[in-house]
């Protein structure tokens, strides 16, 4: 940057002095302006023995200065992506299993930021005009389909996104958020993401992300999430967050924690791998260990020190720092225990695990309320779809036990459009007892669905009294009837409603870390320093819908058209009959049969009576027949030879 | 396509006053000659792989280990990711029947993950359908779909076409939904005949009376192998108790059987290769339609279709090898939906900017007459007046006509 | 047998009120046959909540009728009495309104039945023909309305059919009393609310310009040659020749004026009240265009439901016009058969667009089965009736079966509920292809009769 000059003289030494100081601060400052990759990993024990691992890697870009950048550690692909489509913002995930909101914790980063609904979620913040924005999400959901190995171009088809206003996430109509709940997560989603990091998953920390134990786990969410400013550049953020069950090395049992130690585990038990050294092109590479609030409290009161080897458990390798968290409620909520990668190589790995040594019980704290949504009616005609709200008591917790406060909820739901949403049918209930809308509901905004061309969206921002202990809003549903097309090939297996996001904007999540040294820099702590608003996601529905029979169109076809002309036919032939003229018919033809009869007895020998014309008309009338049979006849024989010869 | 491109060549014989005319007449002919010849004139340059399976559900977990083997036996003998294209119906891996999470394997011995770390799948789930399927054939696009799910062949391309599922007389199955008939085939290869998609292709079918699905096929530089005759079935070859479903066909087990002898750079011929098929092994009697392919099968090595093995030329100049190469870089994006498509776009647009501006929607002229007229009155009030004042005037006018 | 006509009227509105007050939720509302996507009153309650919330009413495929019943409908639906079903106050209101349009099928029938007379005693067939009823076809045809249960069931289900239905009677009594502004207010409402009504033009033309149902005209040229024939007597001429009417413009053009009034008001107040949210434009689209290209496919007791479910996509264009085009088809060769009786072509043509509506319901049914009964004494010798009346019976108690058995059990099919739709098309058609035949042999009958 700045190359030491040779002092030309003394006079001019101190001014260069200054230069060179100021040239180095001023390329320090400048310093981001390369190409960053740091990789991080997070461990923590979960209470109902499962483990949780976290992995956080980011990859950032400077503002680009030309349009035809040169990448040597961001992904060309993702600033292809920015570029090309305007991305101010873009969240993709892709998630198998459901975050458990009770035992996993509701109110910590992790859950907010990481828990996502199954299958994928894609949203994106466009920096465009607001008519180009639908054309430009079907292209970019193209292509991220291409890149990611997923169905997400099915998100294209305006069926299946919506634009929330401010329910998900506070916008000017910028942006699109689409889900698809029943998408599969498997390998193929996995690499193509692996491939946006420098070493891929061949060294450093991604090394440990083994497909069989990922897989295998309880919940595993792959997120990628694009941040991109003039100012800023492209961030790039990927995490994965796994729920595993470590390997019960002795077979306990699994499911009961009651007097009993909490499983061991190590990263060899998790991952069948270990950590043998960092990515080298990544700036930083560490590994957290972090010890959630319960097991501290329980530590602290024991009074032993916060050491990695106290009277409860004891890590496998000493940490390089230890770090104290604190949430905006409590004055200390978690530690971190630390440690360096590049510390560690391939001769001497690192295998961190955590060893208990006496039984331990503790809880995450949960959400202000825990929201589950479910289904209720029977047959294939209508429903009603329910939100549920079980209150934590956790505002009692924080400011004691005011009753006549309230807690603001934002329920963002999005209903495809065959479930046909009767908006007028909102009913809450708040402990048992029916509220009007207005009493609880603050503000609302609907997109009614579309048949075949828009989804329904919900937003709504309710206020709860602080004392309620259960509450309830349900949604009658009629269901739509598709066209045969329109059904999957497992059409009986049902239709998925994707997950509602409820949010309580009240509460942050955030977590900082006054001991933090600002030179640490680690994106994952800044992730987690970064104020977000509480949220959960609900369970996924599936809806059943009547099915047609998918082998009837011809009959269906055959059928209505013969009644259709039936009617037509026969009314038409009502009209058309002159009932005068038919009698008139009806009689010569009787003259006629008496003709028959009179020369039957001629033939017979009995008595002639003269009557000529009779005969001749006789006469006419087989002669015609006669003709007719020949032609026929002619026609019948033409017809064999032709289909025999061709 | 062709012509453009051979045209400048030819034209410069002629005298200068025809030249228009020649340089038309040139063109044409050289287009038929180049349809006609195609097969012989372009060199082989570059190999495709199109994996289908058509399968949904647990129970056909060895529908998609076939397709996988097959993906695994062309990417080893060299044709990269990015020129096959992975066609799976459902999601075993992953399934949660699957004991063997992130894993699929087409033996009990367990011995071999086909699903490994590094597979790349481009049409899966629903994605699988006969239009996908008809559309990835003949490069019918819609523009937005990306260039990993297109078959960006051209007339040097050999392409191997691998489909198992369930089959019937003239039919595949696609998803147990809808069916891909012989006749659909042969239209498909016929167009990418016609547009120059492929110099040879291989069509390899494991399904019950796969050779039905040839029986219409009548583009020329076709080779085509089915693993059942008309009226027979095709079996699984072993069921892995620790799955729970059967996991191979015989049909392409002993394919595989034979391929696992061979690296990329054995010269095994297809003439071996289909010779090795026993029909007491298979328990069907495997099929093979040579009549419309020209070379004979016991010159040409397996790798030129199911690797990517081919000949190295010695030219004196630089690039003409090259030629073929670089025709059908840009690939037809004319979607026969797209139109709809776009149109659809256009009205859920339309759609949405009526409700995100609704309230400055145009008011009608003489509405708005009126509502300046009752401003500052609600207009239920009004609509109730007017309502009222239709009955008074209902009961005035009946009343005076009577 | 004489029937007395006011207990019996009373007791089916007692009947009527008694389900509303006090049957609790039947859950009629959501039935397919009662209610269909066009009149259901679930979605005109959602429809009036999207417009208070100040978004189109027609936004979203919920509702499809007209504003004006939004507005007047609308807010009985959002108030809900404790202890009563949803929809009380609306339902009270149709017990009113099927009262109101029994009332004026009576009355109707009573000037059909004046203008028989007037005109069987002008042939001298009075007692050639006798009535099969003792009663007034008017008593009988209200009374048919009034107890048909198929009327019950849509006036109790929720559903805005029975203000339809009124409309067209409306129209119908308007022109067969000859009150022009009548007349057209039940044309444009009728054909507001509903579109196929439209095709009642012809016979609404017919009643103003050539009056009542009359015997054919060529009946009356012939009587009036026999009579020349036999007693040349110019007084009873002259007053012959004045039954056989000419046709008169006067109300015609009185009608199609009031036409013109009714139907800018209708506009006007419906772009009122469409003011800030949508448009004339959007009702338009999303009603009529709603109701001609049969979007949705939820199942009713028609078969284009499932025709349009099942039919291959690029067909579906084609066959909407064929379908939509079958109604029209008929409207002409009809009215060239049956000018002379324009009140019961008004009839055949509410049964066939019953028969052929893109969303038909029990309510339109009970509209031209109560019509029917105007025309007891003409169409007496109609045949098939037995296997008529039972094959409504049995077709009204296996539709509900298939339903549940299909939607609910989930062990049915499809197919089952959709051929109870296709029996009863073909009944219908029975129906009416008989009612029509039945009484051009009537006319035949009097000629016979006047001849001989």
């Amino acid at each position: 940057m700045a190359p030491p000059r040779p002092p030309t003289g003394p006079i001019l030494f101190l001014p260069l002095v200054f230069l060179f100081l100021f040239t180095t601060a001023a390329a320090s400052a400048a310093a981001p302006e390369d190409e960053k990759f740091t990789e991080e990993l997070l461990l923590r024990p979960l209470p109902d023995r499962k483990a949780l691992a976290h992995f956080h890697f980011r990859s950032s870009a400077p503002p680009a200065a030309s349009v035809g950048r040169h990448h040597h550690l961001f992904p060309k692909a993702i600033s292809q992506l920015v570029k090309k489509y305007h991305i101010s913002e873009l969240e993709l995930s892709f998630t198998q299993g459901r975050w458990n909101y009770e035992q996993w914790g509701g109110f910590d980063p992790m859950s907010t930021n990481n828990a996502k609904p199954p299958g994928v979620e894609l949203w994106a913040v466009f920096d465009l005009p607001l008519s180009e924005i639908d054309a430009t999400w079907k292209n970019l959901t193209h292509t991220l389909s291409g890149l990611f190995c997923a169905s997400i171009n099915f998100l294209e088809s305006s069926t299946a996104f919506s634009a929330p206003r401010w329910g998900f996430k506070l916008n000017e109509g910028n942006l699109r958020y689409g889900a698809l709940p029943r998408e599969a997560v498997c390998t193929e989603n996995l690499t193509p993401w692996l491939k946006l990091l420098p070493c891929r998953d061949k060294a450093g920390i991604a090394s440990l992300l083994y497909r069989p134990s990922i897989y295998k786990g309880y919940y595993h969410s792959q997120k990628l999430k694009l941040r991109s400013s003039q100012s800023l550049g492209i961030i790039l953020d990927q995490t994965l967050t796994v729920v595993l069950q470590p390997n019960n090395v002795h077979g306990e049992q699994l499911h009961s924690n009651h007097g009993q130690l909490q499983p061991n585990w190590s990263m060899r038990h998790l991952f069948n791998r270990k950590l043998s050294g960092k990515c080298l092109v990544s700036k930083s590479s560490r590994v957290f260990i972090e010890v959630d609030k319960g097991i501290a409290d329980e530590v602290n009161i024991s009074g032993s020190v916060h050491s990695w080897s106290n009277e409860f458990f004891v890590l496998s390798n000493s940490p390089d720092k230890l770090i104290k968290g604190q949430n905006h409620l409590e004055m200390q909520s978690s530690f971190l225990y630390v440690y360096d990668a590049s510390n560690y190589s391939e001769e001497q790995p690192l295998d961190l695990g955590i060893t208990w040594k006496l039984p331990l019980i503790w809880t995450c704290t949960p959400s202000p309320f825990h929201a589950s949504r479910f289904l209720m009616g029977s047959g294939n005609e209508r429903g009603s779809i329910a939100l549920s709200f079980m209150s934590t008591n956790l505002h009692k917790k924080i400011s004691g036990s005011a009753n006549d406060c309230s807690i603001k909820a934002v329920i963002f739901q999005v209903v495809p459009w065959y479930v046909k949403v009767y908006y007028h049918s909102l009913e809450i209930f708040i402990d048992g007892s029916r509220k009007t809308v207005s009493e609880v509901v603050d503000k609302i905004h609907v997109i009614p669905s579309e048949d075949k061309l828009l989804p329904g969206t919900l937003e709504m921002l309710l206020r709860f009294p602080c004392s309620m202990q259960s509450g309830t809003l349900t949604l009658d549903f009629d269901k739509g009837f598709l066209h045969i097309d329109e059904y999957p090939p497992d059409a009986n297996q049902g239709f998925d409603i994707p997950s509602a996001l409820v949010s309580f904007p009240e509460f942050s999540s955030a977590r900082s870390y006054p001991e933090i040294d600002p030179v640490l820099g680690s994106p994952l702590l800044e992730n987690f320093q970064e104020d977000s608003v509480v949220k959960s996601y609900t369970e996924v529905l599936l809806v059943p819908l009547t099915t047609p029979d998918f082998s009837m169109p011809y009959n269906v076809i055959t059928f209505t058209c013969t009644v259709l002309a039936l009617y037509f036919g026969s009314l038409l032939n009502a009209l058309r009959r002159r009932i005068g003229e038919e009698e008139r018919e009806l009689k010569k033809r009787a003259t006629r049969h008496g003709l028959i009869s009179r020369l039957l007895a001629k033939l017979r020998g009995q008595k002639v009576d003269p009557s000529e014309s009779g005969s001749s008309f006789e006469s006419t009338g087989s002669k015609k027949l006669l003709f007719k049979v020949v032609f026929v006849a002619v026609a019948a024989v033409l017809f064999h030879y032709f289909s025999n010869n061709s | 396509m062709a012509f453009g491109r051979r045209s400048p060549g030819s034209s410069r014989h002629p005298p200068a006053l025809t030249i228009v005319t020649a340089l038309l007449l040139a063109s044409l002919y050289f287009a038929a000659a180049a349809a006609a010849l195609s097969p012989t004139d372009a060199m082989h340059n570059n190999n495709w792989a199109v994996l289908v399976c058509t399968s949904r559900f647990w129970f056909n977990y060895r529908h998609m280990a076939n397709t996988l083997s097959l993906y695994r036996t062309v990417k080893r003998l060299g044709i990269p990711d990015e020129r096959i294209i992975l066609m799976l119906a459902d999601d075993m891996a992953c399934n949660p029947r699957n004991s063997y999470p992130a894993q699929v394997f087409n033996n009990e011995n367990h011995q071999l993950n086909l699903y490994g770390d590094n597979v790349e799948v481009d049409y899966r789930g629903y994605e699988v359908t006969v239009e996908n399927f008809l559309r990835v054939l003949t490069g019918r696009h819609e523009s937005a779909v990306p260039r990993s799910k297109r078959l960006l062949s051209d007339e040097g391309s050999h392409i191997l076409l691998y489909m198992t599922g369930h089959g019937g007389d003239e039919f595949l199955k696609f998803q147990d939904s809808e069916e891909l008939q012989s006749h659909d085939l042969a239209d498909a290869v016929k167009q990418m005949k016609e547009k120059h998609r492929f110099k040879e292709l291989l069509i390899m079918v494991d399904t019950c009376q796969a050779a039905t699905l040839f029986s219409q096929l009548q583009s020329p530089g076709v080779l085509a192998i089915g693993s059942s005759m008309k009226g027979e079935n095709s079996y699984s070859h072993h069921l892995d108790s620790d799955v729970g479903v059967s996991v191979v066909d015989r049909f392409t087990y002993y394919t595989l059987a034979f391929f696992e002898k061979l690296n990329m750079y054995s010269n095994a011929s297809l003439n071996s290769l289909f010779t090795s098929y026993n029909p007491s092994m298979l328990l069907s009697t495997a099929y093979y339609r040579m009549d419309l392919y020209e070379r004979p099968l016991n010159e040409v090595p397996v790798t030129n279709f199911f690797g990517s093995v081919m000949k190295t030329l010695h030219t004196d100049s630089a690039y003409t090898g090259f030629l073929a190469a670089h025709d059908n870089e840009t690939p037809m994006s004319t979607g026969d939906n797209l139109d709809d498509h776009f149109m659809l776009k256009g009205r859920a647009i339309a759609r949405r900017s009526t409700i995100e501006k609704e309230a400055q929607l145009t008011p009608h002229g003489w509405t708005e007459v009126l509502a300046e007229q009752l401003e500052g009155k609600n207009t239920d009030t009004v609509v109730m007046y007017g309502l009222g004042a239709m009955g008074i005037l209902l009961a005035l006018s009946t009343w005076l006509s009577m | 047998m004489a029937i007395r006509y006011w207990p019996m009227a009373g007791a089916a509105v007692g009947f009527r009120l008694v389900l509303v007050l006090f049957g609790g939720d039947l859950h009629l509302a959501s039935r397919p046959e009662v209610s269909t996507p066009l009149t259901s009153l679930r979605r005109l309650a959602e429809g009036y909540w999207l417009k208070q919330a100040s978004v189109s009413p027609y936004s979203g495929s919920m509702y499809h009728g007209s504003p004006l019943l939004l507005s007047v409908l609308g807010p009985l639906t959002s108030s809900r009495p404790d202890g009563h079903h949803a929809h009380i106050y609306c339902s009270l209101i149709f017990v009113a309104v099927d009262f109101l349009a029994a009332m004026l099928i009576r009355a109707t029938g009573h000037e059909l039945e004046m203008a028989r007379n007037r005109s069987l005693k002008s042939l001298d067939l009075t007692k050639a023909v006798k009535d099969t009823v003792n009663v007034s076809a008017g008593d009988v045809a209200s009374l048919i309305y009034l107890w048909n249960p198929w009327a019950i069931v849509t006036c109790v289900g929720s559903c805005t059919s029975p203000i339809e239905n009124l409309m067209v009677v409306i129209m119908i009594y308007g022109s067969c009393s000859r009150l022009a502004p009548l007349a057209a207010f039940g044309y444009v409402m009728a054909t507001h609310l509903s579109l196929y009504p439209a095709i009642l033009i012809v016979p609404v033309i017919l009643l103003l310009g050539y009056g009542l149902d009359a015997p054919p005209p060529k009946v009356f040229v012939i009587k009036g040659s026999i009579a020349r024939k036999s007693d040349v007597s110019d007084n009873d001429k002259t007053s012959r020749q004045r039954v056989v009417q000419q046709f008169s413009w006067k109300p015609v053009l009185h009608f199609i004026f009031w036409l013109f009034i009714w139907s800018c008001h209708v506009l006007l107040l419906s772009s009122v009240i469409l003011k800030k949210v949508g448009g004339l434009h959007e009702m338009f689209e999303k009603t009529y265009g709603f109701i001609l290209t049969v979007k949705d496919l939820s199942p009713n007791i028609g078969v284009l439901w499932y025709f349009f479910a099942e039919v291959f996509d690029f067909f579906r264009n084609f066959f909407l016009m064929v379908f939509n085009m079958n109604i029209i088809f008929m409207v002409l060769p009809l009215a060239i058969r049956l000018k002379h009786r324009p009140c019961f072509l008004a009839f055949v043509y509410t049964a066939i667009v019953a028969i052929l509506k893109s969303y038909p319901s029990a309510g339109d049914s009970a509209l031209y089965l109560g019509l029917l009964g105007l025309f007891v004494n003409e169409l007496a010798e109609m045949q098939f009736t037995f296997f008529l009346f039972f094959g409504y019976i049995g077709v009204s108690l296996l539709s509900p079966v298939m339903h549940n058995l299909w939607i609910w059990r989930g062990t049915g099919n499809a197919n089952f509920y959709f051929a109870t739709g296709l029996a009863y098309t073909c009944l219908q058609t029975v129906l009416l292809v008989e009612s029509v035949s039945s009484m051009i042999k009537h006319d035949r009958k009097l000629r016979l009769l006047v001849t001989s």
